[in-house]
C-alpha cells in the first residue's frame, strides 16, 4: 500500500502529524509548566529553555495544600461509581439485548433519552434531592449522582456488544443445562470482556474528569482532586505552576490505566466461532 | 457400549398437531410425526418449510403455539431445553470461542457437575471419535470449517443424551468434505445408536443418511417414508419435483384406459383408468427413452458429465430432461421422439396435485 501510494500516505501523515499535535500540546505545555517556577510561567514570550524545579510537586503532595486527600476522594468516588454502573449495567445491557419483553423499544430509547438531558440543568434538582436525604458531601451521595448519567451510557455501550454474540451460542448452552445465569458467566461474559474493558475505562474516566457535580454537591470532606485544584486559583494571583503539577498527578492513574487496559481491549474475540453466522 | 444399552438410552419421539405462528404468519400448521428410537430420522423441505422450526421446538428453544411434544411418551411440551436430555448440533456449529477445544466439548459434563477426571476421559473419548484428539488445545478459531463441525459433534455425543438433532451440519462444507463427512456422521449414529433428527434441504444428504425422511411443504408434512417411498411413490408432485437430481419432468396430458394423450400423442402407462380425467404425468430423467414412437421434442442441450449425459428438449410448452450412461448418437437441434417404459410413469390430479 505504502510503495504504490506514496504520496497518498504522505500527506495522511502528515495531517496525522498536525492532529497529534494539537493534541498534544496542552499536555507537553503542562507538564513543561509543572516543572517551571511561577516567575519562568509567566515570562513573556514564552521559554522553553529554563532551569526545573520539583518545587511545585513537592508542594502538591507534601505541602499545606497537598492534594493527595483529594485524589483518594477522586479515587474513592470514581471506583465505587464504576463499580456499582458495572453491577446494574452488565445484566441490564444483556436484558434489553436479549430478553423479549414487552416495551423494549421504549425502555431502549429511555436509557438514550437520559444522555440527551443537559447535565447542568439538573444540578439544582440534584442539591435539593441531596440535600433532603442528607447526601451533600458524602461520597455515596456523589457516587449516587455519578450512577445517573453513567448508567445509561454503560447500557447502551454494552448492549452492542451483547448483541454482538449470536443467538445460537446461548441456545448452544442452553441446551448444554447451563441455564440462564451460568450462560451468561461461562459463555457470555468471557466473549465480551472486551466491551466490559472499555466501557469500565469510559465509566471512570467520566467519574475520575468530572467536576461540576462535584464542586456543588461536594464539600469539605468530599473533595475530588479536579475540584481541589482550584484551590490554586485566587482572586489575587493564580498559581498556575501549582496547578500544573496537580493536573498531571491527576492524569497519572488515568494514563496509566489506560496503558495497563490496553492490551485488554482485543476485538475479534469471536472471529472463527460461528461459520456462515447467518441468522435465519 | 453395546447395542443393546445404547438402544436403551435413546429415545423415542412423538409430536401431535404442534402448530407455530410468528405474530400473523403460521409457520407450521399442526404437524404430527413419530420417531423410533435410534432412528436415524430427517426432515427435508426447501427453506422456510417449516424443518428447522420443528427441530427447534423438539430442542425446546421454541415454544409451541399449539400442540404436544412427547419423549418416551413423556409430554415434554413444556420443558426448557435443558431438561430434555437433547443434544443439537447447530448450523454455525455454535462454539464457544473463548474456550480450548477441549473445554468446548466438556462443557455440558461440566454443567452437570461431573468429575474433571471424568470429564477429561469422556472429552478424550468423544473426540477420538470424531478424530479430532489431537486438535483439543486449540481453540474455535484455529480449527477449520471441518474440524469445528467435528468439535460440535463431539461435543454433542460426549454426555450421550437420547436424542440427537442437528440442524443442516453439513452446510457449510466443501462438497468432497461433505461426502466424506455424511458416511462419518451415519457409520457414527449406528455405533452410538442415537435418536437422531437430522434437518436438511439437500435430498441427497437425506436420501443417504436417513431410515426414513419426512418432507415438509409449507409447513406442513407432506409424506413420511423410507428414502425408497418417498423417491418411487411420491405422495404429491411437489415431493415428486423436490426429490431426485435432474428433477422429474411433468407434462400436463388426459388419462383414458391405459394412456395418456399428451399433445395429441398417446403414451402407454401401466395404470388404467375407466373414468377419463386431466392429470400432470411425471416421468423421472432416467426413465425416458429416445425412441422411433413417442412424443416429438427438440434436442436444446446435452451435458456430458463424463460417466453419464443429461439431454434437456423443448416438447411443446414443456422442457423436459433425460438422463442416460449410455452417450446418445444425437446432437443439439435434432428432432427425437421420447417414450417410457409402462409402469415408469407418476399420476398427479391436475388440480390438487395428489397422486393418483
Amino acid at each position: 500500500m505504502t510503495g504504490r501510494k506514496p504520496f497518498r500516505s504522505l500527506a495522511l501523515a502528515a495531517v496525522a502529524g498536525v492532529g497529534l499535535a494539537v493534541w498534544v500540546f496542552p499536555v507537553i505545555w503542562g507538564l513543561l509548566t509543572s516543572f517551571k517556577t511561577e516567575r519562568d510561567v509567566l515570562a513573556y514570550p514564552p521559554v522553553w529553555f529554563f532551569k526545573p524545579t520539583l518545587d511545585n510537586y513537592r508542594e502538591v503532595i507534601f505541602g499545606a495544600s497537598s492534594i493527595m486527600p483529594n485524589l483518594w476522594s477522586s479515587l474513592v468516588v470514581s471506583t465505587s461509581a464504576t463499580f456499582f454502573t458495572m453491577l446494574f449495567a452488565i445484566p441490564a445491557a444483556y436484558a434489553l439485548a436479549r430478553l423479549k419483553y414487552p416495551a423494549k423499544r421504549a425502555s431502549g430509547f429511555y436509557v438514550l433519552a437520559t444522555q440527551m438531558l443537559p447535565p447542568v440543568g439538573l444540578i439544582i434538582p440534584y442539591y435539593l434531592a441531596l440535600q433532603k436525604v442528607g447526601g451533600l458531601d458524602t461520597y455515596s451521595g456523589l457516587t449516587l449522582i455519578y450512577l445517573t448519567f453513567s448508567l445509561p451510557f454503560a447500557i447502551w455501550l454494552m448492549v452492542s456488544y451483547f448483541e454482538d454474540i449470536p443467538f445460537e451460542m446461548e441456545e448452544a448452552a442452553l441446551l448444554d443445562r447451563a441455564g440462564r445465569l451460568r450462560t451468561l458467566w461461562y459463555v457470555i461474559l468471557p466473549q465480551v470482556r472486551g466491551g466490559i474493558a472499555v466501557t469500565t475505562i469510559f465509566v471512570f474516566l467520566n467519574a475520575w474528569n468530572e467536576f461540576m457535580f462535584a464542586v456543588v454537591l461536594g464539600g469539605n470532606r468530599v473533595r475530588p482532586v479536579t475540584v481541589a485544584m482550584f484551590n490554586f486559583i485566587s482572586v489575587e494571583q493564580t498559581q498556575w505552576a501549582k496547578v500544573a503539577a496537580g493536573a498531571m498527578l491527576a492524569m497519572l492513574p488515568v494514563i496509566l490505566i489506560g496503558l495497563f487496559a490496553q492490551r485488554h481491549i482485543v476485538k475479534g474475540l469471536t472471529v472463527g466461532a460461528v461459520k456462515g453466522g447467518g441468522r435465519r | 457400549m453395546s447395542g443393546n444399552e445404547a438402544m436403551r438410552a435413546s429415545a423415542s419421539v412423538r409430536i401431535e398437531g404442534v402448530v407455530k405462528r410468528h405474530g400473523t404468519t403460521t409457520v407450521l400448521h399442526g404437524v404430527d410425526l413419530a420417531i423410533e428410537p435410534g432412528e436415524f430420522f430427517v426432515l427435508l423441505g426447501p427453506s422456510g418449510s417449516g424443518k428447522t422450526t420443528t427441530l427447534r421446538i423438539l430442542a425446546g428453544l421454541e415454544p409451541v403455539s399449539d400442540g404436544r411434544v412427547f419423549m418416551d411418551e413423556v409430554d415434554v411440551t413444556m420443558r426448557e431445553p435443558g431438561e430434555r436430555d437433547v443434544a443439537m448440533v447447530f448450523q454455525s456449529y455454535a462454539l464457544y470461542p473463548h474456550m480450548t477445544v477441549a473445554q468446548n466439548i466438556g462443557f455440558p459434563l461440566k454443567m452437570v457437575g461431573t468429575p474433571s477426571v471424568e470429564v477429561a476421559a469422556a472429552v478424550n473419548e468423544a473426540a477420538a471419535k470424531v478424530g479430532i484428539a489431537h486438535l483439543l488445545g486449540r481453540t474455535p478459531g484455529q480449527l477449520s470449517g471441518g474440524q469445528q463441525q467435528r468439535c460440535a459433534l463431539a461435543r454433542a455425543i460426549v454426555r450421550q443424551p437420547r436424542l440427537f438433532l442437528l440442524d443442516e451440519p453439513l452446510s457449510n462444507l466443501d462438497a468432497k468434505l461433505r461426502m466424506e463427512t455424511r458416511l462419518e456422521l451415519h457409520a457414527l449414529q449406528r455405533n452410538l445408536g442415537a435418536t437422531t433428527v437430522y434437518v436438511t434441504h439437500d435430498q441427497e444428504e437425506a436420501m443417504t443418511l436417513a431410515d426414513r425422511i419426512a418432507v415438509f411443504m409449507d409447513g406442513r408434512i407432506v409424506q413420511v417414508g423410507t428414502p425408497r417411498e418417498v423417491f418411487s411413490t411420491p405422495r404429491t408432485i411437489e415431493v415428486a419435483g423436490f426429490i431426485g437430481t435432474p428433477a422429474m419432468n411433468f407434462v400436463s396430458g388426459a388419462w383414458s384406459g391405459a394412456t395418456v394423450t399428451v399433445a395429441g400423442v398417446p403414451l402407454a402407462v401401466r395404470a388404467s383408468t375407466d373414468q377419463p380425467r386431466e392429470v400432470k404425468l411425471g416421468v423421472r430423467p432416467n426413465d425416458l427413452r429416445i425412441v422411433a414412437e413417442g412424443l416429438p421434442a427438440r434436442i436444446e442441450r446435452i451435458e456430458d458429465l463424463g460417466d453419464s449425459c443429461i439431454v434437456s428438449f423443448a416438447a411443446g410448452e414443456s422442457h423436459l430432461k433425460l438422463k442416460s450412461d449410455r452417450l446418445h448418437p444425437v446432437k443439439e437441434g435434432d428432432e427425437v421422439r421420447l417414450a417410457f417404459e409402462p409402469g415408469a410413469e407418476h399420476l398427479f390430479d391436475a388440480q390438487t396435485g395428489a397422486r393418483l
